[in-house]
C-alpha cells in the first residue's frame, strides 16, 4: 500500500517514513501543503498522512480541498496537542482519524493499518452481525457467542469488543479504544482500558484453550480474525 | 495634540450646532413672517372693499349726498382711513382726506408728503382702491400704510432679537454640550495612551450616570480587565512552563549523562532509554496540560456548547471505571437523578469527572466507597464524587487549584498537580461552580450548574 505523507518537518518525516516502512507501506513523502495537493491529485495513493500546520497551505485547508476535489482517500490528520479545536476542525474538514503530537509510532502504524482496512471495505452495508473466527456478536440484541456458546457481557465490555470486532485482525491501541469506545480525548491515569480489557477476557476465554484477544507489546491487542 | 484636536473639534461642533438651530429659526421666521404679511394683506383689502361697497351703497339708495355722509362718518369713526370722493369730468373734491388724482379704477397706490415734515415719498404712502360709482363719480378708499409699516417692522425687530438670543443661546449650549461630550471623550483617550505607555492598571472614570457614555466606558474597563486577566494568564502560563518544566527536564538530562558514564551493557543502555521515554512522556503531558488549561481559561472561541446528558455521561463513566476502581479495591456507589441536561461540551466535562473519579481513587483507602451523585434543586443542579479518603484540609482548599500545587502528603505520589487546575478552568468555562467540601471523613467535590445554564429535557429532545 502507498502512502503519501504530507509533513514539512523534516526530522519528523523521516522518523514516520521510516516507521512506516519498516511496517511494509511504500512511503511518499511531500513537504509542503501545494506540494502534497499536487500528489494527491495523481490518486496514486491509498492512505494520506496530513500534518496540520503546513508551509503554503495549512493541513486543515489541504483536506477540505481534497475532499472538494472529490479525492476520497483516507486521511490521518496529525495535529499539535495544544489545540482544542485541532481535533474537532481536522474531522469536520473530512479527515477520517486523527492523532495528536507527539505520538509513539506504534500508535501511527495502527491508526494506518486501521485506515488501510477501511478503505477495502468501503461500501460495507451497516451490519446488526460482527464475526471473527469464533466469535460473533448481535449489535440488536447485544448478545455475544463464542463458538455458539452464549457469553454474558457488562455494556462496556460488549463496547469493547465491538470496536475490536470492527478491527478484527488490526492491531488495535489504547488511545484508539479510549477515543473511538468512550469518546475520551485524553490519558486517564487509571487503568481503565486493561481493566476491562481483562475481564473481557476473562469471560471470552472460559472453556477455551486459546486467547481470542491477543497483546502486542508496546502497541495495543489484536482480535484474532481468523 | 490631542489638546489642540479638543480645541479645534469643540469649534467645530459648536459652529455646526449653532448653524443648524439658527438656521431651523430663520426658517421658521420666514414661515411666520409670510403668513402674517399675508394675512395683514388681506384683511386690509377686505376693510377697503367693505368702505367702498358702503359709500357705494349710500350713494345708490340716496345719491351723492348720502355717499358724502358715509365717507364723513368713516373718516371721523376710524383712525387711519382715508377717502376721496371725486367728481370726474370736473374733477372736484366732493368729500374726502385726500388730494385729488387721476379717477383710474382698481388697487393703486398713492405715495403722500409725511403728515409732519411734508417730504415727498418715503414710506408714507395710501394703499387703497378706486371705483367708479357712475361714469362722472369716482371713489377711492385706502389706508395709510404707515401703520402697517410700523406693525411690520416691530415685528422684524422682536425678530432680530430672538435671532441674536438664539444665536447666543445655541453657541454657549453648544459649547457646553461639546465640551462635555469631548472631555470625556479626552478622558477615554487620555486612558488608552497611559495604558498603550505601560499603566496597565489605568480605567477610565465612571460619572454614575447611566447614559450611553458611561455604558461605553463600562465596556471599555471590562475590556481591559479580560485583556489584562488574559495577559496575567498568559504570564502565568510562561512562568508556570519555565519553573516546572525545568525539574524534570533537568532529570532528564542527569539521566542521559549518567547513562552516558556509567552505562556499559546493552541492557544498560536499554533502560535508561526507556527511561527517557517515560520522563519525556510525563514532561509533554504536563506541558500539554498546561496549554489546555490556558487555553480554556483564556476562553477558546468556537468551542461549540451543546445539550449533554449529564446523567448519561455520570453514569456511563462510573460504568467505565468501576472494573479499575475494583480492581484497585475500592467500590463506586452512584446515585445519579435521569434526564438532567446541561450545556457543554462533551469532552471536556468527561474530562473533568473523569479527573474527580481518579483523584478519589488516589486519595482514598478502599474501605470507603466513592460515590457519584446527581442531584436537581430548584435553580442549580450539583454534581458530587466524594470520597472517604483524608480529605484536604480548610486552609488549603482554596490552594489546590493553583497549577502544581501539591499537598504535603501527596508530593510522594505521581501526579502532576494539575488536574484540579484543570477541573476548574473546565467548570469556570462553563459558567458552573466548583465547591471542596468535608465529606466526613473525606472530601466532597460539588460542580453546581446554574439551571439557566442546564437545559431542560423537553427542550433538548426537541
Amino acid at each position: 500500500m502507498k502512502i503519501l505523507l504530507i509533513e514539512d518537518d523534516h526530522e519528523t518525516a523521516n522518523y514516520v517514513a521510516t516507521g512506516l516502512r519498516k511496517a511494509g507501506y511504500w512511503v511518499e513523502v511531500a513537504a509542503s501543503g501545494p506540494a502534497g495537493l499536487m500528489a494527491a491529485r495523481t490518486r496514486a495513493h491509498d492512505i494520506a498522512v496530513v500534518d496540520r500546520m503546513l508551509p503554503g497551505m495549512e493541513g486543515v485547508d489541504l483536506v477540505k480541498t481534497l475532499r472538494s476535489e472529490r479525492i476520497e482517500i483516507p486521511i490521518l490528520f496529525l495535529t499539535t496537542m495544544s489545540g482544542i479545536r485541532d481535533r474537532v476542525d481536522g474531522l469536520e474538514a473530512g479527515a477520517d482519524d486523527y492523532l495528536t503530537k507527539p505520538f509513539a509510532l506504534a500508535e501511527l502504524v495502527a491508526r494506518v493499518n486501521s485506515l488501510g482496512r477501511r478503505t477495502r471495505r468501503v461500501g460495507a452495508e451497516i451490519k446488526t452481525q460482527l464475526r471473527a473466527g469464533d466469535i460473533e456478536a448481535d449489535l440488536t440484541t447485544q448478545t455475544v457467542t463464542r463458538a455458539n456458546r452464549r457469553i454474558d457481557l457488562q455494556p462496556q465490555e460488549f463496547r469493547v469488543l465491538e470496536y475490536l470486532l470492527r478491527h478484527a485482525g488490526q492491531v488495535v491501541t489504547r488511545t484508539m479504544l479510549l477515543e473511538n469506545v468512550w469518546q475520551m480525548h485524553f490519558d486517564p491515569k487509571t487503568n481503565i482500558v486493561e481493566s476491562h480489557m481483562s475481564r473481557l477476557r476473562a469471560k471470552l476465554d472460559r472453556g477455551f484453550d486459546r486467547d481470542a484477544i491477543q497483546t502486542v507489546r508496546g502497541a495495543g491487542y489484536i482480535l484474532r480474525a481468523d | 495634540m490631542p489638546i489642540r484636536h479638543f480645541r479645534t473639534d469643540s469649534f467645530r461642533l459648536t459652529a455646526i450646532f449653532a448653524a443648524l438651530i439658527l438656521g431651523a429659526m430663520l426658517i421658521l421666521m420666514a414661515i411666520v413672517y409670510a403668513i402674517t404679511h399675508q394675512a395683514f394683506h388681506d384683511q386690509l383689502q377686505n376693510a377697503i372693499l367693505h368702505d367702498l361697497d358702503s359709500v357705494e351703497s349710500g350713494y345708490r339708495s340716496q345719491g351723492i349726498p348720502e355717499a358724502k355722509e358715509v365717507v364723513y362718518q368713516r373718516l371721523f369713526g376710524s383712525h387711519g382711513t382715508d377717502f376721496l370722493l371725486l367728481e370726474t369730468t370736473s374733477k372736484v373734491k366732493l368729500a374726502g382726506n385726500l388730494p385729488v388724482i387721476s379717477p383710474v379704477p382698481g388697487e393703486r397706490r398713492i405715495p403722500l408728503p409725511h403728515p409732519q415734515t411734508g417730504d415727498e415719498g418715503g414710506d408714507h404712502e395710501i394703499v387703497g382702491q378706486g371705483r367708479l360709482l357712475s361714469p362722472g363719480l369716482y371713489i377711492f378708499a385706502g389706508r395709510d400704510l404707515y401703520v402697517g409699516n410700523s406693525a411690520e417692522e416691530s415685528v422684524q425687530h422682536a425678530f432680530i432679537w430672538i435671532l441674536v438670543a438664539t444665536l447666543l443661546i445655541a453657541l454657549v449650549g453648544g459649547m457646553l454640550l461639546s465640551n462635555s461630550f469631548l472631555a470625556r471623550m479626552d478622558a477615554i483617550t487620555k486612558t488608552c495612551r497611559a495604558i498603550m505607555d505601560g499603566h496597565l492598571s489605568n480605567r477610565i472614570p465612571e460619572r454614575g450616570v447611566r447614559d450611553e457614555f458611561d455604558q461605553l466606558v463600562r465596556t471599555i474597563n471590562a475590556m481591559l480587565d479580560r485583556i489584562s486577566a488574559l495577559m496575567e494568564n498568559v504570564q502565568q502560563i510562561s512562568s508556570d512552563i519555565a519553573h516546572d518544566l525545568r525539574t524534570p527536564l533537568t532529570r532528564l538530562r542527569h539521566r542521559l549523562e549518567a547513562a552516558h558514564s556509567d552505562a556499559v551493557t546493552i541492557e544498560d543502555y536499554r533502560q535508561a532509554v526507556e527511561q527517557a521515554i517515560a520522563e519525556s512522556e510525563t514532561i509533554l503531558t504536563t506541558f500539554s496540560a498546561l496549554l489546555r488549561i490556558g487555553q480554556i481559561e483564556g476562553g477558546v472561541a468556537g468551542i461549540a456548547l451543546e445539550a449533554v446528558d449529564l446523567s448519561r455521561l455520570l453514569v456511563e463513566l462510573a460504568d467505565i471505571y468501576r472494573p479499575a476502581t475494583e480492581d484497585s479495591g475500592h467500590t463506586l456507589e452512584t446515585h445519579v437523578e435521569p434526564g438532567v441536561i446541561v450545556s457543554g461540551d462533551k469532552a471536556m466535562l468527561t474530562q473533568v469527572f473523569a479527573n474527580l473519579i481518579e483523584n478519589a481513587i488516589a486519595h482514598s483507602s478502599p474501605d470507603g466507597p466513592i460515590d457519584i451523585s446527581l442531584a436537581r434543586a430548584a435553580e442549580t443542579v450539583t454534581a458530587t464524587v466524594g470520597d472517604r479518603g483524608p480529605g484536604i484540609p480548610d486552609g488549603e482548599r482554596e490552594r489546590v487549584f493553583r497549577r502544581f500545587y501539591r499537598l504535603e502528603r501527596s508530593r510522594s505520589t505521581p501526579g502532576s498537580g494539575l488536574g484540579l487546575s484543570l477541573v476548574e478552568a473546565i467548570v469556570k468555562y462553563h459558567g458552573a461552580k466548583i465547591v471542596l467540601a468535608d465529606n466526613h471523613p473525606g472530601l466532597r467535590v460539588e460542580i453546581i450548574f446554574e439551571k439557566s445554564s442546564s437545559i431542560r429535557k423537553d427542550k433538548a429532545s426537541s
